[in-house]
């Protein structure tokens, strides 16, 4: 079964249910639509660094920097006034993204724990300073981008990304591949390596493994994921700019990650909607949100042993 | 450049270094003997400016205002790790990681609650207030020169107590091996408590020393977090001296980088810690 835990399998049935019938009730109201859309984005961005850092064990506080990358190379590639492919875009920036990691990851997988975070932070920075000191670039105000692109497929059109409620259901079903995709990966003999590397590294080298490339594949794979849910983010605003690639978006990615459960993949939608929904919803109550923001974390980090996916599962399978 | 320029320059160099020593020093501290990451630090940098106007506007005298925020400083130090970090000792790094950023959220929250979100500043203290004449033209600021000397202090009252007192010999047998220490009958949370409490007011105290030189502003303790992390890394997690030759080394590339090409300062330190930890990936000086 792919869904091994119950608790899984109850978060899954009662998410993805409700995410697919949400739109029928907030028709009249496409900023819900459009702040769900965003939120489901950016929970796509927080599983990719979910598996990195849950599951192969390589923590980065750079991530951010493929989430910018994915909206900068949309802009580089496509030309500005003509409407272009969807898909065909979506793999020339996942390609270009899975090379640039591929560089990146040679030259930081060769150092591990906290100096591999500091790296991954140096290289982020640096393509953050890149972009926000270049004039081509535009510099802090970042870049717009006029046309979206068509979806067709085999001459089969089924979204319209001007559409909020079409693109809401494009970014759904990309979320949801995105986690089929991650407990195959894990399923997989690729997967089943990987964790033996984070287990214990030195004896998965003893059984004759190349665990650096483990790594490097690991990395490339994340990071073009990171560059699609940043592509996906570019799309539905309209723009880009430096701030999607500043240390802080991989530090919020992080504790995301760490406050639905590091490792567990579904997790990662369960972090980012607390903490998505928690932060809306205390700066619409008070102008000092950060204040509840942050005691709600450190309670959360006193009480949760293993994030909020591992509190529900201790409630849940207690008695089974 | 012409040689005074380029001196001016150096000095400029060597002071921003050594005020980013005194922050660091608390960080790797923090980092060597308890092995906890720390990423609200810059937060009490912030805290030690904000607490310096505070009472410096309140008593009138800037030195009696830098011991209060010290003395404050260190009591919040003890209160944390009393009251939070003292039960995740036993948790992984990404839990320490978690708490410190809701306790970053947490002091930026303070900080706009009770002073605002306008910049302040506090004026340089009178009996510092003047200028040293380099040559015909050019003078440097007393109070920036003061800094530096103080950070020089104080580096080396670290380097006294570190290797010959016998607090710090407990601090570094904890750090090599705290099972050993608790067994020769060492109450080792209560070294904890003083290490990372000394750790707090470090940064208090660079944020109280660099009042008067810059505005106090909200996000000011973010800025200097990463920096300092840049120099932590260099300088190999946990070395007091790794720290020192690099936040010296940090701050002279920043400097003379944004004079020389100021197109790619921004990015310069990064560039020089990417560079040295492909070449040495555990820093300069680790152990």
């Amino acid at each position: 079964m792919l869904f091994n835990k119950r608790t899984e399998r109850i978060f899954i049935w009662v998410f993805f249910p409700l995410a697919l019938l949400l739109p029928l009730f907030l028709e009249q109201n496409t900023f819900y639509v459009s702040k769900l859309t965003s939120i489901m984005i950016f929970a796509l961005f927080v599983m990719s660094l979910d598996y990195l850092v849950g599951r192969c064990g390589l923590i980065t506080l750079g991530h951010a920097m493929f989430y910018g990358l994915g909206g900068y190379l949309f802009w580089m590639l496509a030309p500005e006034y003509t409407e272009v492919n969807f898909w065909v875009y979506t793999f020339y920036v996942c390609m270009i993204a899975a090379a640039i990691a591929l560089v990146i990851g040679f030259l930081v997988l060769r150092t591990s724990g906290i100096y591999m975070i500091m790296i991954t932070l140096a290289f982020a920075q640096m393509a953050f300073y890149f972009f926000s000191d270049s004039i081509e670039f535009g510099g802090n105000d970042g870049l717009f981008i006029y046309m979206k692109p068509e979806t067709s497929i085999f001459g089969l059109s089924l979204f319209d990304l001007d559409n909020p409620i079409h693109f809401y259901y494009l970014c759904l079903l990309s979320l949801f591949n995105t986690l089929v995709f991650f407990k195959l990966l894990i399923r997989s003999r690729f997967g089943r390596v990987v964790d033996a590397i984070h287990q214990n590294p030195g004896r998965t080298t003893a059984l004759g493994y190349n665990i650096f490339m483990f790594r490097l594949m690991s990395y490339v794979i994340a990071s073009a994921l990171g560059a699609y849910a940043g592509y996906l983010f570019t799309l539905q605003y309209g723009f880009v700019n430096p701030s999607m690639l500043a240390w802080t978006t991989s530090g919020s990615a992080l504790v995301m990650s760490i406050l639905g459960g590091m490792g567990s993949i579904y997790g990662a939608i369960l972090g980012t909607f607390v903490y998505e929904g928690l932060h809306y919803g205390l700066e619409h109550m008070t102008e000092h949100w950060m204040l509840f923001m942050g005691i709600l974390i450190i309670a959360m980090v006193m009480v949760f042993k293993n994030g909020i996916a591992g509190y529900l599962e201790k409630l849940l399978e207690k008695r089974s | 450049m012409t040689t005074s320029l380029f001196f001016v320059q150096l000095i400029n160099g060597l002071q921003y270094g050594l005020l980013l020593f005194l922050i660091a020093s608390g960080l790797t501290l923090v980092f060597g003997v308890m092995g906890i990451l720390n990423l609200a630090h810059g937060s009490m940098f912030m805290v030690g400016a904000y607490l310096a106007w505070y009472f410096f506007e309140h008593t009138g005298s800037f030195g009696i205002s830098a011991l209060i925020s010290a003395a404050i400083a260190l009591l919040i130090g003890i209160a944390i790790e009393r009251g939070l970090i003292r039960h995740l000792y036993r948790r992984n790094h990404l839990d320490q990681v978690l708490l410190t950023i809701g306790m970053i959220f947490v002091f930026n929250a303070l900080q706009s609650l009770l002073w605002g979100n306008d910049p302040l500043g506090v004026p340089v203290p009178q009996a510092l207030s003047g200028a040293v004449p380099l040559n015909d033209v050019l003078e440097y600021p007393v109070y920036r020169i003061f800094v530096a000397l103080l950070c020089i202090a104080i580096a080396f009252v670290m380097y006294y107590m570190i290797n010959k007192t016998r607090l710090g010999m407990l601090i570094r047998a904890g750090e090599s091996n705290r099972e050993m220490v608790e067994c020769l009958g060492i109450d080792i949370r209560r070294l904890y408590t003083i290490v990372f409490a000394i750790g707090v007011m470090l940064a208090a105290v660079a944020g109280v020393a660099s009042a008067p030189m810059s505005s106090i502003m909200p996000g000011m303790g973010e800025h200097v977090l990463i920096t300092c992390f840049v120099v932590v890394v260099i300088g190999g997690m946990g070395s007091i001296k790794g720290a020192f030759v690099a936040a010296l080394l940090v701050g002279l590339v920043d400097t003379f980088s944004s004079v020389l090409v100021p197109q790619i300062s921004s990015m310069m330190i990064y560039i020089l810690m990417a560079f040295i930890l492909l070449i040495k990936p555990q820093g300069l000086f680790s152990s």
